[in-house]
């Protein structure tokens, strides 16, 4: 049976909790809004595939309780993750100031090339605004990372930041996408060759492995 | 003979007397006589009253008791919360006392607090403390739970490279409360104060073999993520059709099925009443689709 997909990758979502990483996650895979929802308890995850560049683009969504303590179960999603959504809300200085301490644990435990985007959610609640649009911008630059204010409410730039950084990891894995053009019938999956470390027995694996592990 | 009227099931009527005697929540409350209504009485700690009170409106949002922001559901959550943070502040506040709290507080609110004591303390220790070294543990128990009662099963999600916390951490850590139709759950509960955490593991166990038991089933789940969707899926779908007329259908079915069993033959049972409730579903959507 022919797959569903060309390429397979993971995304992960931090940020405190209760900044809205369930409800852009329901939001860009089913398009839903619930106001009244439940927290999040452990992982969960989501999937949709997107077609970027003509490539049958397969994503798996880790979608993550934001409470500091689930780190124990939390930390072993993120050396699996290809790109990771930091996520705060611009209701709330504080989750905005914890971006920093969610930046220093990607950066300790995500692999070195993992793409990173920052989210500041809830751009529909400008009366109880904190964090002042300037105040992402200036955050993103100094990590060196893209920045989007989203709405999950009004579906305000939820596809296109979802998309970027799809598009992101896609550049950042470019020779494999070459590799994948010239051969667009055999399937990549990224996320499996990562996890095969040292397994891949075809030529073609090893050549993934390179850039993968 | 209490143990086997739990097997049978606690009457309605009588579970909020049943399971404070049973888990020990009377006698403690005994003993600290006033305790509950000094902390209830004094402030906590700002930054665990700030957690909570972003919590009350993400346990039962459909659940009438719960709905609204002023009402005696989730004021009655918060002063729960709050005072166990009071009383444990090394452990303070964890997210998935949330929705244990709520089920206590719907059966007998009164003394629900001693009961979440019980169940933090005596019935799931390490479950909410700030490493979730019990939940740790207890995922690896499930793992050798899995290998011991079903292995093919076991063996399938080794071979995608599934984890019991990818799929259990909610399912063990809120008691199944969001994930089992109400009557169910409530049976289950009755168990689970009777003989514990390994109540908890075999439900667990047999919802993975509902989903992974026959081998044309693990077929059409080839991969990790079909397979987590599948395991992830069963207990949304429950949970969904949980209200209304599925509930009635449940108590019949629960009462065929549940009455005079042994435990085991009771989660046996609860693959056969599982799968009917499932067959039912799909007839729900034909019809809806129609």
């Amino acid at each position: 049976m022919a797959k569903q997909y060309d390429v397979l990758f993971r995304l992960l979502l931090l940020g405190d909790s209760g900044v809205g990483k369930t409800c852009l996650l329901c939001r860009f895979t089913d398009n839903e809004f619930h106001p009244s929802h439940i927290s999040t308890i452990g992982v969960d995850f989501k999937m949709k595939t997107l077609l970027i560049d003509g490539i049958k683009v397969r994503i798996q969504i880790w979608d993550t309780a934001g409470q500091e303590r689930y780190q124990t179960i939390t930390k072993q999603y993120y050396r699996r993750a290809q790109g990771i959504f930091l996520v705060y809300d611009i209701t709330s200085e504080r989750s905005f100031q914890h971006i920093m301490k969610w930046a220093s644990d990607v950066d300790e435990y995500a692999p070195d090339k993992v793409q990173k985007i920052l989210v500041g959610n809830k751009s529909d609640e400008v009366d109880k605004r904190q964090v002042a649009t300037e105040q992402g911008v200036k955050l993103a630059k100094a990590y060196g990372m893209d920045f989007f204010e989203t709405s999950a409410f009004t579906n305000h730039n939820i596809s296109e930041t979802f998309t970027r950084l799809a598009e992101q990891v896609l550049a950042a894995n470019k020779k494999d996408l070459d590799l994948l053009r010239t051969s667009i019938n055999d399937e990549l999956n990224l996320a499996a060759l990562e996890e095969e470390e040292g397994l891949c027995d075809s030529a073609a694996g090893d050549q993934h492995k390179g850039c993968w592990c | 003979q209490v143990k086997v009227q739990c097997q049978k099931g606690i009457p309605a009527s009588l579970r909020a007397r049943c399971w404070p005697l049973l888990c020990g929540a009377s006698n403690r409350m005994k003993q600290h006589e006033n305790l509950y209504k000094a902390l209830d009485e004094q402030p906590a700690l700002q930054s665990w009253v700030d957690v909570i009170e972003r919590d009350l409106d993400r346990q039962f949002p459909f659940h009438e008791m719960f709905q609204s922001k002023d009402g005696h559901g989730q004021r009655g959550l918060f002063r729960v919360l709050k005072a166990y943070t009071q009383y444990q502040p090394e452990d303070g506040y964890c997210q998935a006392q949330g929705p244990v709290a709520a089920v206590l507080l719907m059966n007998m609110p009164a003394q629900a607090f001693w009961c979440l004591v019980q169940i933090s303390e005596q019935y799931l220790p390490g479950y909410y403390s700030p490493l979730l070294e019990g939940v740790l543990f207890d995922a690896a128990m499930l793992t050798w739970v899995l290998k011991k009662t079903c292995p093919a099963a076991h063996k399938h999600l080794q071979n995608h490279g599934v984890e019991p916390l990818m799929f259990a951490t909610d399912w063990l850590m809120c008691l199944f409360t969001r994930h089992l139709p109400f009557n169910t759950l409530l049976r289950v509960w009755d168990l689970f104060f009777c003989y514990g955490v390994r109540v908890l593991l075999q439900v667990a166990a047999v919802l993975v073999r509902r989903v992974l038991g026959r081998a044309e089933q693990r077929k059409q789940c080839q991969g990790q993520m079909e397979t987590l969707e599948r395991l992830r899926g069963l207990c949304s779908g429950l949970f969904l059709y949980s209200s209304g007329i599925l509930n009635s259908f449940c108590v019949v079915v629960g009462h065929a099925v549940f009455l005079g069993c042994k435990l085991s033959a009771i989660m046996f049972g609860w693959v056969a009443y599982v799968k009917i409730t499932s067959t039912w579903m799909q007839g729900l959507k034909v019809c809806g689709s129609r």
